[in-house]
């Protein structure tokens, strides 16, 4: 594999096509072949279920075109035994196939496709280089339907009772992408059960996706999809919102099918001995989320329930956080430090460039004349040495290079290959063995950007190269060697509230080895949860929170500050110094990483009678009156929910995530307190996600009532002689019923707190819903873009307990990969102010993402910016917007650039 | 005319684009040779400086790809 | 617009007298007509030398830059907005300010009524209300101000200030305006070389004096990019190309920045009409971000801040 540059060449020569599984099977690949174009290693491997040879026994053919010797096809299988002390499962999920399903056709007509499919058909890397077209023809679709629920919610046909999820939200996502690809004149239409946009910013998304680019959204199960004799289209036969049955034809149906689990992993789970749920998803409790019924293994992603990235990444690192709990005495019992050579200071030397010239076997050298390039090189200024290789980055060349650098004492390098992405670490680390500075390097790329594209052109792709080599033989003589400072980094941890996030988090923290300084702002640790009554799964939350708090109260390595806020916080990541405020006392606690675990709040209706009428309660006083075993509850005779009070509205338009679960869950209680009692449930969508969609459906086995209505024309309640008016347009009975309720409890918002001073503290933004924002909504949804600093729980977005521990633990799981460390590397590619320049006109500290910049406090440039190394990125956003000439962005300098455009 | 050569001078993301261009190597995409990248750590480095500086070099074209 | 100079002098005098300030800063009679000079007033007694009239174009927040002490300073709606501007940009205090806001009725092109006389020269100019009588040694002709406005003037919506201590005078209802960016309208329907052939002719007398640059309050860097070396961003001939460089930058520097006070047009000693690059940006900046500038302490311009809901249309 070491051998292997990834020239392709295996794979053109292979003989042999197989459907390619990526593409899922919609093209054909060679049985030599690389994965996906993004693969890292970018490595090329033989498929041994269809390589000639290892059918038949002969053919060899990459073998014998392989330029670098990298092909063994005698490797065999090894068996490995790896002693671990935990283990985490992250096996995925199947997509449920839709062939079982005869009515959708699937197997039979090719313009039925799933959305797998066409998540591939939409990508560039696909099968049609992202042109929306469809498989029969190749023609492009005017009309795309998408069927909701394929495989999901469904005990009927597939057996899967679960919702899965994910399949809302991405077909939304496709039939926009869709609408981007092939104009907006493309029809995209929905067919959907319940709308379940219950991620962050999800339901804006939905509603763009309605209002600003016609999507159409069709409430209605789809039964069956009907071919079109002589033609390519099918039609879709449906019941719409009044009842009436209709159809509309399309040129392609999307099935949005579902996340089940593989009967291999069923297998796997019987094996290790875990136990899995009802939906053969592996079961896990709400107050320990990644934890399986086995000690020492955990669970991440969708084997523990259908979910989306974000999730999948939370709980990835949360896993990683239980089996960090379970191994943090071994920790850096196996590191071995690197020794290097001392570098050599060339500070103020005439530049003596070295350009190696790399022929990668014929990928370069078959188009670009390289030993032309080369001469070209040796006319450029300053150029001391010039050399070609057959290939630059073999051990054996490395050594040539070493040596040749020492002999002819260069202090630059210009490597001429293929891309510095995959081989820039390489070549620097030759260049460290030799004592040089790693940033007096260059490298450009006449492979992949010139070479590989250019094949029919080796004229113009040979003067590009020697453009390519002129200008970075221009920037490398400009280039300095940069220094990468190292940090002492605090290793204590402070966690902003002590609510169940806060307290999750600040455990975790400690089980790893951390000492941890908890802030609740109130007098007791609890948070929110110490209002709610049990989770949809049934377990007492307040017997699991108290243990909760127990093991914090009971932790050596937890100091608590109750009835404390902050009021100032000074530093950077590693070297945090906050000011904590109880009462009036102040304490200056230091630490090296923060965790904001501030939570969110009930919102307090403003209509529906609420306040006005003492039958009408919200979720958090239905449940205290489920804790306090309420006598009257006995006695209602006919309860009533309202969903989305607050959430999904103009003013609000987030979904609080949790409220239709909560409202089914304390329905079920009160049937189970009287089961003859009338319960209706008026909603919008129901958002019983993953398995939650079992109570769901129990609720509907148990009686209750469940209605919709509609955001234009919401239920009435009025008060007539004392009896409690509920009125609402039913749409399937097309009449409008009124419900005499002894009781109403409002599914009401979650909202933020808008902690603007803690935003401020910490120089971490708030959306405008008042929640943080993370540093990624997809790959980075636990901590912030300004290091050092962590979230979770509800100060991100509303969710339930599982999600808020989950979250809880990747906070400190990531906070861990920061503290583990003990010291920071800071970059040596980091922006930096000549405060001569500098005209203080802030606009660095108001762009920059990561709070690197601010003003100098005090000295001859007081007021002046300074860029803080440690937290700069190197993006050189502010270099760019600098008016001033200041700033300038080290390895990427203002005269490096513009030396390499002084020879475009 | 049919001989003129445009050039092009490119900015590229190192992030995104510059592995864009990097892919479309791999995928042997063959497109005009008429580029002249620049690798930048971020495209909010190019300031307009860069673009107008291009230009003054004689590119035709610039192109801040991020 | 002629009866502000009494109450001008009357608060500056009050401000320096009771040191509210220690120094006045407004305009006083120029040495030649139409040319009202800034003037910084640090002695209570000498607060008569201020003077006002529709020929008060310099903007006056030039002369704030970096400075230390307390500071009167008269303010017309643009100049108010560059004072916010310079406030946000940390270029001075709001608590080192008291700012004697005047609701302004817009200045006079002074070369408009050059050309009027057919460039004879001009001894005197007096104003009347909504005219002007401009006097010289063989003419004595009478103008309708309106007709003789700056172009930035005319099409001005901000002429109460927007942020003050006290105001003399009362503000009065902004005028409205139809199709104010009609000019830039115009060059963006023309076709690219007309474009390119429109740009080169109007800069082609430049003499890279830099005055535009020197009026304009947002220009205050200790080295201009004009000035730098290393790298050198510009040549400092007057190739076309550079001083079409120079030109670009400096509208580009003004971005979402800019309040179209017209001081850079009116110091152009060769009549360039600089303003076209600016205006351009100008209307970008609103129809992209809803922003003019220096209407707010609180918000800094939209170029200098990211939000998630920034106009990407460009991106393709």
């Amino acid at each position: 594999m070491d051998k292997c540059i990834a020239c392709g060449l295996c794979a053109e020569k292979c003989p042999k096509k197989v459907d390619d599984l990526y593409n899922e099977n919609l093209i054909k690949r060679k049985a030599a072949y690389v994965e996906y174009a993004q693969a890292v290693p970018l490595k090329y491997a033989i498929d041994k279920d269809n390589c000639i040879y290892f059918k038949k026994g002969k053919c060899r053919a990459c073998e014998k075109f392989c330029p670098t010797d990298a092909i063994n096809l005698e490797e065999k299988e090894e068996e490995l035994s790896i002693h671990a002390g935990a283990i985490i499962l992250a096996p995925g999920f199947t997509a449920f196939d839709p062939s079982e399903y005869l009515t959708y056709k699937y197997a039979k007509h090719p313009n039925v496709v799933t959305s797998f499919e066409f998540e591939r058909i939409l990508s560039a890397t696909g099968p049609f280089q992202g042109h929306l077209v469809r498989p029969s023809d190749h023609k492009e679709p005017k009309k795309i339907a998408w069927l909701q629920c394929i495989g999901s919610r469904d005990i009927n046909q597939c057996d899967t009772g679960y919702c899965s999820s994910v399949c809302c939200m991405y077909a939304i996502k496709e039939a926009v992408v869709a609408k981007e690809h092939a104009g907006s004149d493309l029809d995209c239409a929905i067919f959907f059960m319940d709308m379940r946009t219950h991620g962050k910013d999800f339901d804006r998304y939905y509603d763009d996706a309605k209002e600003k680019n016609g999507v159409r959204f069709i409430r209605s199960r789809v039964p069956t999809i009907e071919s079109v004799e002589g033609s390519d289209e099918l039609i879709i036969p449906y019941v719409n919102e009044n009842g009436d049955i209709s159809e509309e034809s399309f040129d392609m149906v999307v099935l949005s099918v579902g996340l089940k689990t593989s009967p291999e992993l069923i297998a796997l789970a019987e094996k290790l001995g875990i136990d899995l749920t009802e939906g053969k998803l592996c079961q896990t409790a709400s107050f320990h989320p990644v934890s399986t019924s086995k000690e020492g293994i955990y669970v991440c992603g969708a084997f523990a329930g259908p979910k989306d990235i974000p999730q999948s990444v939370i709980e990835a690192s949360s896993a990683a956080a239980k089996a960090g709990a379970c191994l943090s005495v071994s920790r850096n019992t196996m590191t071995r430090e690197k020794k290097v050579p001392e570098e050599k200071n060339v500070t103020g030397d005439r530049p003596r460039i070295g350009v190696f010239v790399c022929q990668c076997g014929i990928n370069i050298g078959g188009v670009v004349d390289v030993p032309g390039v080369r001469d070209y090189a040796e006319s450029l200024p300053f150029v001391e040495y010039v050399t070609d290789n057959l290939f630059s980055c073999s051990t054996d060349t490395q050594d040539i290079m070493a040596q040749v650098i020492k002999e002819n004492n260069l202090n630059r390098i210009v490597v001429a290959a293929c891309t510095p992405k995959t081989h820039e670490p390489l070549f620097q680390e030759t260049l460290i063995s030799v004592g040089l500075n790693k940033y007096l390097f260059e490298m450009t790329n006449i492979r992949n950007q010139d070479s590989w594209v250019h094949k029919d052109e080796p004229d113009m792709a040979t003067q590009k190269a020697k453009d390519l080599v002129r200008m970075a033989v221009a920037k490398v003589a400009l280039v300095e060697p940069l220094v990468e400072p190292e940090l002492d980094v605090d290793e204590r941890a402070l966690v902003i509230g002590g609510g169940i996030s806060g307290m999750a988090s600040a455990k975790s923290l400690s089980d790893q080895g951390y000492n941890v300084d908890i802030v609740e702002r109130s007098a007791q640790l609890g948070g929110m949860a110490l209002n709610l009554f049990r989770t949809w799964k049934g377990e007492d939350i307040q017997k699991n929170l108290s243990e909760l708090i127990e093991s914090i109260e009971t932790d050596s390595n937890i100091k608590i500050h109750l009835d404390t806020e902050l009021s100032s916080v000074e530093g950077f990541v590693g070297n945090f110094k906050t000011t904590l405020n109880s009462n009036g006392k102040q304490e200056v606690v230091e630490h090296g990483i923060a965790v904001i675990a501030t939570g969110a709040n009930e919102s307090r209706p403003d209509e529906y009678l609420y306040g006005e009428d003492s039958r009408v309660v919200t979720h958090l006083e239905l449940d205290q009156m489920f804790m306090n075993n309420d006598p009257s509850l006995k006695d209602i005779k006919t309860a009533v929910f309202i969903q989305c009070v607050g959430s999904r509205e103009p003013d609000r338009p987030y979904c609080s995530k949790v409220c239709c679960t909560h409202s089914i869950e304390s329905a079920l209680y009160l049937k189970e307190l009287n089961p003859n009692m009338n319960i209706y449930v008026l909603y919008r969508d129901i958002r019983t996600y993953g398995e939650r969609e079992y109570i769901y459906r129990k609720a509907r086995l148990a009686g209750i009532m469940f209605i919709r209505f509609s955001v234009d024309e919401k239920p009435k309640v009025s008060k007539d002689n004392d009896v409690l008016k509920i009125e609402l347009w039913d749409p399937i009975l097309e009449e409008t019923v009124v419900i005499k309720a002894d009781l109403l409890a409002l599914a009401s918002a979650i909202v933020s707190y808008k902690d603007e001073k803690l935003a401020q503290f910490f120089k971490v933004p708030l959306n405008e819903d008042g929640f943080f924002v993370e540093k990624h909504a997809k790959l980075g949804p636990s901590e912030f873009a300004t290091d050092g600093v962590f979230l979770c729980g509800m100060a991100h977005y509303p969710k339930p307990i599982d999600e808020s521990i989950a979250q809880a633990l990747a906070a400190s799981s990531r906070a861990v990969t920061l503290l583990a460390k003990k010291t920071i590397h800071v970059g040596g590619t980091v922006a930096e102010v000549n405060p001569l320049f500098c005209s203080s006109c802030g606009v660095c500290v108001s762009i920059c993402p990561y709070s690197a910049p601010s003003f100098i406090e005090e000295g001859p440039f007081t007021g002046r910016a300074e860029v803080n190394p440690v937290l700069c990125k190197g993006c050189g956003l502010c270099v760019a917007s600098c008016r001033s000439g200041a700033l300038n962005l080290k390895g990427f300098g203002e005269g490096q650039l513009m030396a390499m455009i002084n020879q475009i | 005319m049919t001989d003129w050569e445009p050039k092009i001078t490119t900015f590229l993301c190192n992030w995104c684009s510059y592995g864009a261009a990097d892919l479309a190597g791999v995928s042997r995409l063959q497109y005009p040779p008429d580029f002249r990248v620049i690798r930048v750590p971020c495209s909010g480095r190019v300031s307009p400086k860069f673009i107008l500086a291009a230009f003054r070099h004689g590119s035709d074209g610039v192109w801040v790809s991020g | 617009m002629v009866t502000y100079t009494d109450e001008i002098r009357k608060t500056a005098k009050k401000l320096l007298e009771d040191k509210t300030v220690d120094v006045f800063i407004g305009y006083k009679k120029g040495t030649v007509p139409m040319m009202n000079e800034p003037v910084l007033v640090s002695d209570a007694d000498k607060a008569d030398t201020l003077y006002w009239d529709s020929f008060c174009g310099l903007n006056l927040c030039n002369y704030l830059t970096k400075r230390t002490d307390r500071i009167g300073i008269l303010a017309t709606g643009c100049n108010s907005r560059n004072i916010v501007t310079h406030i946000i940009e940390n270029q001075i205090k709001r608590d080192q300010l008291y700012i004697v806001g005047i609701p302004c009725t817009g200045m006079i092109d002074h070369r408009a009524v050059l050309r009027a006389v057919k460039e004879r020269e001009i001894l005197e100019v007096t104003e009347n209300g909504d005219s002007f009588t401009v006097k010289g040694n063989d003419f004595n002709e009478t103008f309708d101000k309106k007709e003789y406005l700056q172009a930035n003037c005319k099409t001005c919506t901000h002429r109460n200030p927007v942020e003050y201590d006290e105001v003399i005078g009362t503000p009065f209802e902004e005028q409205e305006v139809s199709e104010a960016y009609r000019d830039v309208e115009k060059i963006k329907g023309m076709a690219s070389d007309k474009k390119w052939d429109f740009f080169t002719q109007m800069i082609s007398n430049c003499i890279r004096c830099y005055a535009c640059r020197n009026a304009c309050p947002l220009c205050y860097c200790p080295t201009c990019f004009v000035d730098e070396s290393g790298p050198q961003w510009v040549g400092k001939s007057i190739d076309p190309t550079d001083t079409m460089t120079f030109h670009i930058l400096r509208a580009y520097h003004c971005a979402g920045r800019c309040t179209d006070c017209g001081a850079c047009e009116r110091a152009c000693p060769v009549g360039i009409p600089v303003r076209q690059f600016t205006r351009k940006l100008n209307k970008d900046v609103f129809d992209l971000f809803k922003w003019e500038a220096g209407l707010s302490l609180d918000e800094r311009p939209p170029l200098d801040v990211y939000r998630p809901d920034d106009y990407n249309d460009f991106i393709r």
